[in-house]
C-alpha cells in the first residue's frame, strides 16, 4: 500500500528536503506501477501554525497530490491527502488512508480531514 | 518612509516588472537579485548577481541589504523555474533542482532577513496558480505549494510586525509562456475567462498593493492573479 506518513521534520531545509524527495519517490515508484497513493499529514500544518518546515512539507504534498491526482486521472490511479489533528483517532485515520490508496471510489485530488479543527478556519 | 525592498528573479518576466514598479517610486531602493547578469543594465535597480541556493549567495544579498543604509521594507521572492515531465519520468535532478530555487532560495533568503525587516514591513513570495494542481509539473507545484507553506508559517511567527502573502499567477506573457507552442497556448487561453493572458505589470499591481500599507490587515493570504482560470 502506497501511504506516505510525514517523519520528524524540523525548520532545517536538508530535512525538509529529504522529506519531499522522500515523497517523491514514493509517489514516483507509485505512478510507474499506476498504483494509486495517499499522503497523510497533520492539519495545523496546513495552515503553518507547528512552524516553517512542517508547513512546507505538508503544503507542497497537498499540491503534489493535485498535480499527481491530474496524471493519474487518465490512467485510473488516485491521489489523495489525508489531514488528522491532535484529537483524532489513529485508527480511524489508518482506515481512511488505507481506503484512499487501495480503494478510493473516485475521490482523487482531495483533502481528508479527520476531526473537526479545520473548521472556520482558511481553506489550503 | 524611504527604505528598500528585495526582489529576486529580477532580471525578466514577472520579477523586472515588480522591481521596475518598486523602483518608479523614489521613497525605494530596490536591490534586484538574480543569477543572470542582465540586471546590470536596468536603471534604479541595485543588481545583485548571487546563486540562491547558496548560502554565500544569501549573505551577499544580506550584505547589500546593510549597505543600502536604509530600512528594509519588503522582500518579493520571485526567483523560480520549471522543468516539466510527467511524474513517471520526472528525474531526481529535476525534482532536486525546482525544490532548491523555488522553496529552497525562497526559505533561506526570508530567514536571512526577517530580522532586518522593518517594522510594518512585509514580504511577498510568489507562488503560481499550479499550487492548486497542473498537469506535468509535479515539482514546480509541489515547490509552489510549499510556498505557501511557507508564507503562513511566516505570517504567523512574524506577526505583529511583519505581514507576509502570496501571490499565486496564472498564465502571465512571459518568456516562459511565449515558448509555449503556439496551439498549446491558444487552448490554455481559451480556458481562462477573460479570455487572455495576464501581464506581468497585473501582477506587480497585486504585489504592491500586499508590500504596501493599502493592505495594511492582510496577512498569511494568497492571491491568485490568474483571469478566473481556477473557476472554469
Amino acid at each position: 500500500m502506497n501511504i506516505f506518513r510525514v517523519q520528524h521534520v524540523g525548520d532545517d531545509w536538508g530535512e525538509v528536503h529529504a522529506e519531499l524527495h522522500r515523497a517523491f519517490e514514493m509517489s514516483r515508484s507509485a505512478a510507474q506501477a499506476e498504483e494509486s497513493f495517499v499522503y497523510v499529514v497533520h492539519h495545523d500544518d496546513l495552515l503553518g501554525r507547528r512552524g516553517p518546515g512542517k508547513a512546507m512539507v505538508a503544503t507542497g504534498l497537498l499540491s503534489a497530490a493535485r498535480t499527481a491526482a491530474l496524471e493519474g486521472a487518465r490512467k485510473g490511479w488516485s491521489v489523495n491527502v489525508v489531514a488528522y489533528d491532535d484529537d483524532s483517532d489513529p485508527e480511524t485515520v489508518e482506515r481512511w488512508a488505507e481506503k484512499l490508496a487501495t480503494d478510493a471510489a473516485g475521490i482523487t485530488g482531495e483533502l481528508i480531514r479527520i476531526g473537526p479543527s479545520h473548521l472556520g478556519k482558511a481553506l489550503p | 518612509m524611504n527604505g528598500c525592498i528585495v526582489v529576486t528573479g529580477a532580471a525578466r518576466g514577472i520579477g523586472r516588472a515588480i522591481a521596475t514598479r518598486l523602483a518608479a517610486n523614489p521613497s525605494f531602493t530596490v536591490i534586484g537579485v538574480d543569477l543572470s547578469a542582465d540586471l546590470a543594465d536596468v536603471d534604479d535597480i541595485v543588481p545583485v548577481q548571487v546563486d540562491l541556493t547558496k548560502a554565500e549567495g544569501v549573505e551577499m544579498v544580506k550584505l547589500a541589504v546593510i549597505e543600502a543604509g536604509v530600512p528594509l521594507l519588503g522582500l518579493v521572492n520571485n526567483a523560480g523555474i520549471t522543468r516539466d515531465s510527467r511524474l513517471v519520468n520526472m528525474t531526481d535532478e529535476d525534482f532536486d533542482a525546482v525544490l532548491d530555487v523555488n522553496l529552497g532560495a525562497a526559505y533561506h533568503l526570508s530567514t536571512a532577513l526577517a530580522d532586518l525587516i522593518a517594522e510594518n514591513g512585509a514580504i511577498v513570495n510568489i507562488a503560481s496558480r499550479a499550487y492548486l494542481g497542473n498537469f506535468g509539473q509535479f515539482n514546480y507545484s509541489m515547490s509552489k505549494g510549499g510556498v505557501v507553506g511557507l508564507t503562513r508559517a511566516l505570517a504567523l511567527s512574524l506577526a505583529p510586525h511583519v505581514r507576509v502573502n502570496a501571490v499565486a499567477p496564472g498564465l502571465i506573457g512571459t518568456e516562459m509562456a511565449m515558448a509555449i507552442p503556439e496551439e498549446v497556448l491558444e487552448k490554455m487561453v481559451a480556458a481562462i475567462p477573460l479570455d487572455r493572458m495576464g501581464t506581468p505589470a497585473e501582477v506587480a499591481n497585486v504585489v504592491w498593493f500586499l508590500l504596501t500599507p493599502l493592505s495594511s490587515y492582510v496577512t498569511g493570504h494568497v492571491v491568485v492573479v490568474g483571469g478566473g482560470r481556477s473557476l472554469s
